[in-house]
């Protein structure tokens, strides 16, 4: 049975980490100091050691990204902390900033001083108002400690738009402005925010940081797998047993997960299909689950490890209910700048629902797949491929079940679906100007 | 000292930003404080006013967030994800227990002001299925049995 | 940013050299590769890559990329839609979506036949749709002005019109609301978009959502005629093209000179032509017949008057000019005064300064320079708008603009531009020494030319005369001035006299008709005869006779603008009636003086006294600045300003609004952009006097007073109040303004009201 292996989130089960008495009790902002006799460089350099990559869903070397920042700009330098974790599935930043605020910050910090930066912004989800207030009275705390030394840390809430996760969008709400991605290159470490040199990294990505430089970069490129180093905190939902974070080395199988450390499926109900990484990406069947929860592996049955997160989906669910769901709620995020996802997410609806209701004819799913074909690797961001990718992958392996749709004039599950008529914001009333049928 | 005016306190928050249009969000959320939960016209032209942009801009920013309103809200704001993971664990059973208790469709505010309900997108507590955030506070672990003391707690608060 | 470098791109196996860091766009262009594009617009900032339609391959790359935000790097080795087959798919899947929410109303929409979409569709769109669900449907269209139509169902969201009126107009006004599939351009509560540049939103739309009120449904595009010309309603001369159909002006577009306008109009050289078309147009020549009443003559009795009139006056000749005539137009009226009659008395639109030439720039270097200074009383967009565009898009693009005005970053009082140059010529000002050192710097002089020496004073200190990229601009007030005076010059010896007793008077143009000092010369002169399009000009009884004159839309021939470069205007229309050279040329010739009916003819005669001699038609479509003269020895002689005199404490600045004027005034789409009745106030002043925004209060001097609106402007100086000079009458100098009690709250559309 794998054990959990807790480094984000060690020590707060056992105390109260949100106080930072508590939090210097387990070596809390030790790290920090050690860090600041360092020179830059020699943090930059264990973190490319650790092989540390993004926990934000792009697994990017961590380190690698830092060395890209431009120097001798002229301008300052940035760290962004990108904590607007909305990719459904996903919940393990909420854990982190409730539960160990002060890691976080104290990753800020050390990395900060990395990259030679003045300025954090924290972006946090405006609908995380709990984590907010954790934040905020944990960075009164440091500032009274006398930590930030002229770094300041500026937590900035957004306010309810899945694509400010995107690094781009993200800096142009930060910016005050639409969340709408901009086009890449140039990129945030040459012309980021405010058109400065920019770091951008997710929660957890940062909140490891101090840990890795404890550890040191060898002892914490030993954990995991060689491609996937270190621990992660696994989300698990869907219907199991016990859904929550779990952290644990890189590397254990989505069964382990899903049996071993989540106590199983939820009356013991057959496993139908598990979507790693977060909606975003394609789907494994039950036979898949053997997978290993690493960046390679998952590679290899065509999917991604995203933010870390397994959902689990027993035998009630029908697939088509579930490609109608999600596209409506990639329908719904989509920003509206670039073309094909605008447009493309909104035929994908208009095509399930018709599947859905068992009126679709056989040409319709094909165009449904080619519409997600003509969507893919076309748009300004990646937030159109997060649509399309799932979607085809549930045509894909589940073909007999869409096709049952067809042939049967209706939804096999005949109103017995766990996601049943399922309401989506899409629909939502609204006495807005808004174009008329646009959802249907 | 008198309580900051509404200008006052968004040049305030303005001043931790290098450039003050980032503080567009802040603004926007305190007007909708300050204004009852949403942002009537008047609210962009405030917002616009403290900061130097036009009405224009701030409706245009606002309109592109979930949780700027723009037309009147209800005292309380319930919220309830029906993303996939909230879903599968039964959010429907959740939000439709919610409609029969306030007697109105998601989107809508009951008749006498108190409560407008909504649905909404994954709101990160998908392992605690199904999230109810009821003004901003997540409930996890919420099943349609639990709704009509959730809704008698509304009703008395 | 393209540098002199030259890099070898490869487009569909065709090898090009262009400059490193140029647009792909650009680049393909160049190898004779035309790559499709709807978002992409290279004056509205960086490429966005919205719209998807640009897909390219490019060697190295996995995925499909947006042409129009790559540049041209060497090596680079390209495909498009036309070599390579991913491309195509891709750009045939962005087609089919754009068209999946776009109606096919193509045979009824304005755009049709002009239309990029439609062309696309065309050439490489699906046949049939595959689209089987109701589309977004709208309510279409919606007025966003009343010079603009919105379609929203057309819109195809390009982002084009938003990013005009954020990033270049920088109004804010127009702007892309809700998220995703919702998406959809609006204004604020669906006002008006009232902004002086917001026309150009319809040409910048690339399919028909954005129309012209004026134009819809007017005319198909094979059955129009497009008329190269410049604009005549202000010192910018906006080159256009007049769209005509059946021999009326139906839409004006704009026609990019990258040096002038850079493709940008004002709101008022787009939509004011209809006053071609005005009730109350003079079409004939007309002859006082009673103290109040005219009567409609015949052109053979008109010119007899005429005739008749001024020998009378026997040399007593004075002749008023607006500064809205051509170069040819004033040069005939000169000629026929001057040489046929003997007359050097002359009422001027305004003063001209050559002594700024030396220093002579195009209006593209404001938006290349490092740093820009802009001194005066006048709003730069008032006056010379297109100059406001180019002043920001200098900011933008990093250069340091400075306001030294009454309402500027550095506030300076009415009437302080000269002491403002004084100040930056000395050694060690602080800005004056960054221009100095700027490669490119320039002076923008907007208001009344008192004390404008200093400003030649200070460009020869800071030496602008050696460097290219440098100059001062001074913005006048007319259209064409400058041309005027060069006309009159050329027309004879020596300089303009005062006329000691008018015989009779010669008005040519509305405007000279309407200025009041003109209208007092015209009450001691023995006869008068005008020159007006519209009858208002010349109500009043002052006037002996009428001769009908013609709009710049319907003249051919040359204008002078503010940088002093010299453009081709051409006639759009055929006026109504001969116009001013024509007859003037028979007029001349009864007094024995040769004026040919022909612009080029008279062109030439100017030509070679004031134009070095270049011919009308090397002037050109596109025209060229002429060079700097060298810097004159005695630049640096400056009078000292003036201070107005007058009965209150407050300076009142007047300006004339960009919308005011004869033709804007016959245009009733255009009266939304009036200003509104009121006076801007210093913070300080008001709090003084109690006055808070939105008040009505009572501006008045020695007696005489105004009622209008209050508006407290932080930003403007203590002691200075500002208003449209239609807002406040003969108010000028020292004013007092006070609130005025119990007084209603003046609604923005009143009426100001004048009282003795
Ligand atoms: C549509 C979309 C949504 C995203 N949402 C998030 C998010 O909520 N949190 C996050 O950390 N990264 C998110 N990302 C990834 C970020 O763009 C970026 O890669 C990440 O923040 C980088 O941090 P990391 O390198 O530490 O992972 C999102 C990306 C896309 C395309
Ligand atoms: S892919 Fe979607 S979310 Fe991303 S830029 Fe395009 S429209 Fe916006
Ligand atoms: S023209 Fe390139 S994306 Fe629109």
């Amino acid at each position: 049975m794998p054990e959990l292996h807790q480094l984000v989130l060690a020590g707060a089960d056992e105390r109260d980490l949100t106080r930072i008495d508590e939090y210097r009790a387990v070596g809390g902002y030790a790290q920090l100091e050690r860090a600041r006799g360092l020179e830059p460089q020699a943090i930059l350099d264990q973190l490319q050691a650790s092989n540390l990559r993004g926990r934000g869903g792009a697994f990017f070397p961590t380190g690698r990204k830092a060395s890209f920042l431009a120097k001798g700009t002229g301008k300052p330098t940035y760290l962004v902390v990108n904590a607007d974790e909305s990719e459904p599935g996903t919940f393990k930043d909420h854990e982190i900033l409730l539960r160990v605020p002060h890691r976080l910050i104290e990753g800020c910090l050390v990395t900060a001083h990395a990259i030679g930066s003045q300025n954090v912004f924290v972006y946090l989800r405006g609908e995380y108002l709990d984590c907010f207030e954790v934040l905020r009275a944990a960075l009164e705390e440091v500032h009274a400690a006398a930590l930030l030394r002229g770094v300041t840390i500026v937590v900035h809430r957004g306010a309810g738009a899945y694509i400010c996760g995107e690094e781009l969008a993200l800096l142009e709400s930060l910016e005050g402005k639409r969340g709408q991605p901009r086009s890449k290159p140039p990129f945030p470490a040459v012309t980021g925010l405010y058109a400065a040199p920019t770091l951008i990294n997710n929660v957890e990505t940062i909140a490891t940081v101090p840990k890795i430089l404890e550890l040191g970069a060898a002892e914490f490129a030993a954990l995991g797998t060689p491609d996937s180093t270190g621990t992660r905190v696994f989300c698990l939902s869907g219907n199991v047993v016990g859904g929550g974070n779990y952290e644990l080395p890189m590397g254990i199988t989505i069964r382990e997960l899903i049996y071993d450390v989540g106590g199983g499926m939820a009356e013991g109900r057959p496993l139908k299909a598990v979507i790693p990484g977060g909606s975003s990406f394609p789907i494994l069947t039950a036979d898949e689950i053997d997978t290993p929860l690493s960046y390679d592996a998952l590679a290899k049955v065509g999917t991604f490890l995203g933010s870390g997160v397994v959902i689990a989906i027993d035998d009630r669910c029908c697939m088509v209910q579930l490609g109608l769901r999600v596209a409506q709620f990639y329908m719904h995020e989509s920003c509206g700048k670039c073309t094909p996802c605008r447009e493309g997410t909104r035929w994908m609806v208009q095509l399930l629902r018709k599947i859905e209701a068992g009126e679709a004819s056989q040409g319709e799913l094909d165009l449904l797949l080619s519409v997600c074909d003509r969507i893919l690797g076309k748009c300004l961001c990646p937030l159109g491929d997060a649509a399309a990718m799932p979607i085809a992958s549930y045509v894909d392996k589940f073909r007999a079940e869409f096709q049952a749709h067809l042939d049967e004039g209706g939804c096999p599950f005949a109103g017995e679906s766990s996601l049943e008529d399922l309401f989506a914001p899409v629909d939502q009333h609204t006495q807005q100007p808004v174009a008329v049928g646009v959802s249907t | 000292m008198s309580a900051p005016s509404f200008a006052e306190e968004v040049r305030e928050i303005a001043a931790q930003y290098p450039q003050s249009r980032s503080a567009v969000l802040p603004a926007l959320r305190l007007a909708q404080e300050r204004h009852g939960g949403w942002l009537p016209p008047a609210a962009f032209e405030e917002v616009g006013e403290a900061l130097g942009l036009t009405p224009a801009y701030c409706l245009s920013v606002a309109s592109f967030y979930d949780m700027f309103h723009l037309e009147p809200v209800g005292r309380h704001l319930v919220e309830v994800c029906t993303n996939i993971c909230c879903g599968l664990e039964g959010a429907q059973g959740v939000l439709e227990a919610f409609e029969r208790e306030l007697g109105v469709a998601p989107g809508e505010t009951t008749e006498d002001g108190s409560v407008t309900l909504r649905a909404v997108e994954c709101l990160g507590g998908c392992g605690w299925a199904t999230i109810v955030a009821i003004d901003d506070r997540q409930r996890r672990a919420v099943k349609a049995a639990d709704v009509p003391a959730l809704v008698e707690e509304l009703r008395g608060a | 940013m393209a540098s002199s470098e030259l890099v070898t791109v490869v487009v569909d196996g065709r090898s090009v050299q262009v400059p490193k860091g140029i647009g792909l766009v650009e680049t393909a262009l160049a190898a004779g590769v035309e790559i499709p594009v709807f978002c992409y617009e290279p004056r509205l900032g960086a490429a966005i890559g919205a719209c998807r339609m640009c897909l390219c391959e490019v060697e190295g790359m996995p995925k499909l990329q947006a042409a129009c935000t790559m540049t041209a790097q060497d090596g680079m080795v390209v495909r498009t839609a036309q070599t390579s087959e991913k491309a195509s798919e891709g750009q045939e899947a962005v087609l089919e979506f754009i068209l999946v929410n776009h109606p096919l109303d193509c045979p009824v929409c304005d755009k049709g036949g002009e239309c990029p979409l439609q062309d696309l569709t065309f050439r490489w769109g699906p046949g049939n749709t595959r689209m089987t669900f109701p589309k977004r449907t709208f309510d279409k269209p919606i007025p966003i002005s009343p010079t603009i139509a919105l379609d929203r169902e057309r819109c195809i969201l390009c982002y084009r019109c938003t990013r005009f009126s954020d990033g270049v107009a920088e109004d804010g006004q127009l702007i892309a609301r809700n998220r995703g599939a919702q998406s959809m351009i609006a204004t604020f509560e669906d006002l008006p978009y009232r902004a002086p540049f917001s026309g150009n939103v319809i040409e910048l739309c690339p399919v028909g959502a954005l129309t012209s009120t004026q134009y819809r449904f007017l005319a198909r595009p094979w059955e129009i005629q497009n008329t190269p010309s410049v604009c005549g309603l202000c010192p910018v001369g906006c080159n256009i093209h007049a769209t005509t159909r059946e021999g009326k002006v139906k839409r004006i577009l704009s026609r990019n000179h990258p040096e002038v306008d850079q493709g940008w109009l004002c709101d008022k050289g787009r939509f004011a032509f209809p006053h071609l078309y005005a009730d109350d147009r003079i079409v004939d020549p007309l002859r006082r017949a009673g103290r109040r009443r005219f009567e409609e003559i015949s052109w053979e009795d008109a010119l007899d008057e005429a005739e008749r009139l001024i020998r009378g006056a026997e040399g007593r000749v004075l002749l008023a000019l607006s500064g809205s005539e051509t170069v040819e137009q004033a040069y005939a009226l000169s000629k026929l005064a001057r040489q046929g009659l003997g007359s050097d008395a002359v009422v001027m639109p305004e003063p001209t300064f050559a002594e700024l030439d030396a220093f002579r720039a195009p209006l593209s270097a404001i938006g290349a320079a490092e740093i820009v200074v802009v001194v005066g009383d006048q709003p730069v967009a008032e006056r010379a708008p297109v100059v406001d565009l180019w002043i920001r898009g200098a900011r933008r693009a990093g250069a340091e603009v400075l306001e030294v005005t009454p309402s500027g970053d550095i506030q300076a009082p009415p009437g302080g531009a000269p002491e403002a140059c004084r100040a930056l010529a000395r050694d060690h000002d602080e800005v004056g020494t960054r221009l100095r050192e700027a490669q490119r710097a320039v002076v923008v002089w907007s208001g009344s030319p008192q004390g404008i020496g200093q400003l030649a004073a200070l460009a020869s200190t800071l030496g602008f005369g050696g460097k290219p990229g440098s100059g001062v601009f001074y913005l006048p007030a007319t259209p064409n001035g400058r041309g005027v005076a060069e006309a009159w010059a050329a027309a004879g010896e020596g300089g303009a006299t005062q006329p000691t007793h008018v015989g009779v008077l010669l008005i040519s143009g509305d405007e000279a008709a309407s200025d009041p000092q003109v209208r007092d010369l015209a009450n001691r002169a023995e006869s008068v005869i005008a020159t007006t399009m519209f009858r208002p000009s010349v109500s009043g009884g002052f006037v002996d006779l009428v001769l009908p004159g013609t709009s710049y839309l319907e003249r051919d021939g040359t204008f002078v603008n503010l940088e002093g470069r010299l453009q081709r205007a051409r006639r759009a229309v055929i006026p109504p009636g001969p116009d001013e050279l024509a007859w003037t040329a028979q007029l001349a010739a009864r007094f024995g003086v040769e004026v040919s009916p022909y612009p080029a003819k008279v062109f030439e005669e100017v030509s070679a006294i004031a134009y070095g001699g270049v011919s009308y038609g090397a002037v050109g479509e596109r025209a060229e600045l002429v060079e700097r003269p060298p810097v004159p020895a005695s630049a640096g002689a400056g009078t000292a300003p003036r201070r107005s005199a007058g009965g209150g404490p407050l300076q009142l600045l007047r300006y004339r609004p960009l919308f005011s004027g004869p033709a804007v005034e016959r245009v009733p789409e255009l009266q939304f952009q009036r200003p509104e009745a009121e006076v801007e106030l210093a913070a300080q002043d008001a709090q003084v006097r109690g006055i808070s925004s939105g008040d009505p209060v009572r501006v008045s001097s020695n007696g005489t007073s105004v009622e209008l609106r209050a508006r407290v402007n932080p930003r403007l100086v203590a002691g200075a109040v500002r208003a449209a000079i239609e807002h406040v009458g003969a108010l000028a100098g020292g004013v007092e303004v006070s609130r005025v009690s119990g007084g209603r709250k003046v609604s923005g559309d009143a009426e100001p009201e004048a009282s003795q």
